[in-house]
């Protein structure tokens, strides 16, 4: 049954109190971020105040002021929403073309797997955060090309453990009788394997989650996130010039990122047990 | 009448390393509607490799069918397209594989896996499909099947498994059903049911049946022709009654003597064939059973004996058993 199996997923989840800590901070982070606008309605960039409060000095900015007298409370939380974003968009960019390289590779083999898996041996040999920085130079620095260039450089590791899953699943019994029924192999790979496939697929996902919020925040450090849009790692790049005075301004953010890319791969822990058929009985 | 399925002079052949090695080498075989044909030999004799043929579901590479013709109601199969053959797989022919246990899908609810098998075939809503696939578990046997639907694969037993796999294999009413090797992973006393199952499901329907085994009791239960393969090709072809009678081919006798069984008179040990079957890299000249027979002499070391007619509806491909016939006067070519 739909209902109990869910239940079960549940309970095995919860038996990983880490992941349960890692699913707290995660929603916490969330309800922040969809809060922002009514928290923070107007906009995080405007100047509100004087420069350089330190948190918890005034009543008006709980975690003080920037440089410039930005709220930095209201710029987290906004920035909130653009980190979570962009680390769940360009892990789902990196999780598609992933899986489906991975697949495809594994499952035709031969000269396909040949072409596909030094295709992403080839992606692997360029350095991640120079290749992100050259996609962004290239697409211009909008929130929505970070995003894909982000997703384009970590489909990597998603592809190698795809094809790893389906080699050992292309051949089991299973896929044979589906073929003697007269599956089609796009219907085989999608609907047949990939659901036995998915699950250390998911975990990695999560995991990836954490490293494309790591990017994100990596190339607004250095200026060249999208300019209309507070996000976490700019923050700290707009900070880092006031690190040796005012460093709450680099510290705050950075506290932020920490738990949030903690608390993803401590549920990446978690959905691991769960998912995990050979812990299910223990 | 004309048989539904008709194998030619089919010929499979394994691209190995180790050069090209001749796995299926000439196969002929005919099978009428409602009729049951049991493929018989030891292991690596060609027998699953045929039944894979003929469904177009060769590993390849290292397998190739390099000559022949499998002909399902007068059309070959062999040079069609993929996409034709998949219109053919599961609605005109099915198969069912050994270890029902690792023939279904681990993660997807029995009756999904039942109502994708006939809306495969069948454009029908998946509502409507549910429905045929609760008759279907009906037809197989499987009680309180409504409630079955929801199980997975790991909750069934392997006797119920197979079962699942059986109505899988029907859903789209096939004219022919290939089971290869279907109650070896089962309990003695599950095989008898599926065995008997199966019989009552094609008297049913009058498709066609192949078994494939190598348990000579499955043949004695089910078939109604018997193929004995060795190394590749076919060496006798009999009625069941006549080949349990009278075993023409050495090979067969052999087979025959390592059957245990119950009402066996003169007890003791089980006669075993001396010798393994040779390796397709290194097949003899002659008769590819020379090496392991206690009748071959000169000639099956160096010429290889061709199937013919020593007895009305009986094949042997053996020199010592035509000498024989010969010398006896049994009608040779009737």
């Amino acid at each position: 049954m739909a209902v109990s199996r869910a239940v079960e997923f549940a309970r095995r989840f919860a038996r990983n109190r880490a992941a349960l800590v890692g699913l707290v901070l995660i929603l916490a982070v969330l309800g922040f971020a969809i809060a922002a606008p009514w928290m923070f309605p107007r906009n995080p960039l405007r100047i509100v105040g004087r420069p350089e409060i330190w948190p918890f000095a005034s009543w008006r900015f709980p975690l003080g002021t920037d440089s410039l007298g930005r709220d930095i409370a209201a710029m987290v939380a906004h920035g909130a929403r653009t980190t979570l974003l962009i680390g769940l968009f360009a892990s789902l960019t990196a999780t598609l073309i992933g899986v489906s390289v991975g697949a495809s590779a594994a499952y035709f083999g031969g000269w396909a797997d040949e072409a596909l898996m030094r295709f992403t041996e080839l992606f692997q040999t360029i350095p991640n955060l120079i290749f992100v920085l050259t996609i962004v130079a290239i697409l211009g620095q909008k929130i929505e090309y970070i995003t894909i260039a982000v997703g384009v450089v970590t489909w990597t590791p998603i592809a190698r453990l795809t094809r790893a899953e389906f080699l050992t699943l292309r051949d089991r019994e299973f896929v044979q009788a589906c073929r003697s029924m007269g599956m089609g192999d796009l219907r085989i790979m999608m609907r047949e394997i990939l659901p036995n496939a998915l699950p250390p697929v998911i975990v990695l996902s999560s995991l990836v989650v954490a490293g494309a919020i790591l990017f994100e925040s990596s190339v607004s450090f250095l200026g060249l996130g999208d300019p209309n849009v507070s996000s976490w790692g700019r923050l700290i790049g707009d900070g880092r010039t006031l690190i040796r005075t005012s460093w709450y301004i680099c510290a705050v953010p950075g506290v932020a990122i920490m738990l949030t890319v903690l608390a993803l791969n401590l549920i990446g822990d978690g959905l691991n047990d769960a998912l995990n058929p050979k812990l299910r009985d223990r | 009448m004309a048989p539904i399925l008709e194998i030619d002079r089919l010929q499979v052949s394994l691209f190995t390393r180790a050069g090209v090695l001749p796995a299926v080498d000439g196969l002929s075989l005919c099978v009428n509607a409602g009729e049951t044909v049991a493929i018989v030999g030891e292991s690596g004799c060609g027998k699953s490799l045929s039944a894979l043929a003929v469904m177009r579901l060769l590993p390849e590479p290292p397998g190739r069918i390099i000559g022949g013709a499998v002909r399902l109601a007068g059309r070959d199969l062999v040079p069609i397209s993929e996409r034709e053959m998949r219109r053919v797989r599961g609605k005109e022919i099915s198969m069912i594989f050994q270890d029902p246990m690792t023939s279904l899908n681990p993660v997807v609810p029995i009756g999904e896996q039942l109502a994708e098998a006939i809306r495969q075939h069948n454009p029908m809503s998946y509502r409507d499909a549910l429905k045929r696939a609760v008759a279907l578990l009906q037809r197989v046997r499987i009680p309180d099947a409504e409630r079955r639907l929801n199980d997975y694969p790991h909750q069934l037993s392997g006797g119920m498994s197979q079962r699942v796999m059986i109505a899988i294999a029907i859903a789209c009413e096939p004219k022919v059903l290939i089971a290869d090797e279907p109650t070896t992973a089962l309990d003695v006393t599950i095989q008898a049911q599926i065995l008997q199952l199966m019989k009552e499901l094609q008297a049913a329907s009058g498709m066609a049946l192949i078994i494939i085994t190598h348990d000579l009791g499955v043949v004695a239960e089910t078939a109604d022709r018997v193929v004995v393969m060795y190394a590749g090709r076919k060496v006798e072809e009999a009625p069941v009654e006549a080949l349990f009678e009278r075993p023409l081919h050495p090979y067969t006798r052999g087979l025959l003597g390592a059957t245990p069984s119950a009402t066996r008179q003169h007890g003791g040990r089980l006669a075993d064939i001396a010798g393994n079957v040779p390796s397709l890299s290194d097949l003899p000249a002659g008769c590819a059973y020379a090496s392991r027979c206690a009748l071959a002499f000169d000639r099956c070391r160096s010429e290889r004996p061709a199937l013919s007619q020593l007895l009305p509806h009986r094949l042997t491909a053996c020199f010592a058993t035509e000498q024989e016939m010969l010398r006896n006067g049994a009608p040779v070519g009737a």
